[in-house]
């Protein structure tokens, strides 16, 4: 039977802000506003979260202290959108809190196994829209590194947006973040 | 956009009704707890809200001293579900639901249009899920209304269970609800 019947409630960022503030959640929850609908992250396995830690050592390496590298922090994507990314690496410094939740991410990265369509299609979809310029998918399924870029619009995806440019780089091969063009990451480094 | 392939997050009733409680939802805000998702309601055109007062009047007819007739009303459904059907028949008076909603009427009936497949889908199955005895739609599509008996198990349906008996009753038509069955209520009456 197809869900279609139903047209859930959908939530605003400001809404589900104001949801966290009033502590409507539980404090175990992990939750992702994603284009108005709250979604449950899945619970993490260890080679996930080995591979959060490897990348959250490159980036810091290759972005320097100019950049924030913040691991599943929220981000102020867009007006019904507050996911939690693996990484994300957003410019300025901590400490300047002109900006606790970030809007203009310069890079996005998720870790995939289990989630791995769900990255792709939906959530690139989602980070297409915002326009976020480089968007990677640590792909712990094939081992490779997959790297979106120039989003642009597409009326097929689930957002009405997606990435034009999509690049697989398998254990060997390196790659240059759009936003640290002197840097380049070894992609053996990322994988666990 | 397509259907949100990843687990949506649920309510419970206790958390619904917090939410309406701090103030949440705005006035006009029409939402109803179906299964764990807040779902929206469709606003109502003039055939709908004209058979509402249809239905109030030969319920109020059948279901002398003793009963109440509630329009749009919350219904504590189950833990997960706080529907708002457009009827419901339930023992006593206002005062006898002061604290609570009540949990178990004895025929609920929605009046559908646009929204004939939820109703009869989505609505049918998790109202049967409670073991509500009677279940009708006044379906204004077809000039008919559905009832629906007899809540069983039923892998198909949405919710695990549906109705078993379904009978289509025309205008020139009568039935008399299983709560008092000494009294016909003519299809005629219903139907705008």
């Amino acid at each position: 039977m197809s869900e279609s019947v139903v047209r859930t409630r959908r939530w605003s960022r400001v809404e589900y802000d104001d949801l966290i503030e009033k502590h409507v959640f539980r404090s175990d929850e992990r939750l992702e506003l994603l284009g108005g609908e709250l979604v449950v992250r899945e619970p993490h396995g260890d080679p996930h979260t080995l591979a959060v830690e490897l990348v959250n050592e490159a980036l810091g390496a290759a972005f320097g202290p100019e950049w924030r590298i913040r691991v599943q922090l929220p981000v102020a994507l867009d007006e019904e959108s507050e996911p939690e990314p693996d990484l994300s690496v957003a410019p300025g410094r901590a400490r300047d809190r002109r900006e606790p939740k970030p809007s203009r991410l310069a890079l996005v990265v998720e870790i995939a196994d289990s989630s791995l369509a769900f990255d792709r299609a939906h959530k690139g979809s989602l980070y297409a829209r915002a326009r976020v310029a480089d968007y990677w998918i640590v792909n712990l399924v094939d081992r490779v590194l997959e790297v979106y870029r120039d989003p642009g619009p597409d009326a097929a995806a689930p957002f009405g947006c997606a990435y034009r440019v999509v690049r697989r780089l398998s254990a060997e091969e390196s790659i240059v973040p759009l936003a640290a063009p002197t840097a380049r990451i070894a992609v053996a480094d990322l994988l666990p | 956009m397509s259907e949100m392939p990843a687990k949506l997050r649920r309510w419970s009733r206790v958390e619904y009704d917090q939410l309406i409680d701090i103030g949440i939802f705005l006035p006009g805000d029409k939402v109803e707890l179906l299964g764990g998702q807040l779902c929206v309601s469709e606003p109502q055109n003039s055939p709908h809200a004209a058979a509402i007062c249809l239905a109030e009047e030969a319920l109020r007819q059948a279901f002398a001293g003793g009963w109440s007739i509630r329009v749009q009303l919350p219904i504590a459904l189950d833990q997960e579900s706080e529907p708002e059907p457009d009827l419901t028949v339930v023992s006593g008076g206002p005062r006898d639901y002061l604290a609570d909603h009540p949990t178990r009427p004895v025929l609920v009936v929605e009046v559908a249009d646009s929204s004939l497949a939820l109703d009869r889908e989505h609505k049918g199955s998790l109202y049967a899920r409670a073991r509500l005895r009677e279940y009708w739609i006044v379906n204004l599509v077809e000039r008919v209304v559905e009832v629906y008996r007899e809540p069983g198990p039923d892998a198909t349906a949405f919710f695990g269970w549906a109705y078993r008996s379904i009978e289509r009753l025309h205008a020139e038509q009568s039935v008399a609800p299983l709560a008092a069955p000494t009294t016909r209520v003519a299809v005629a009456d219903l139907l705008p």
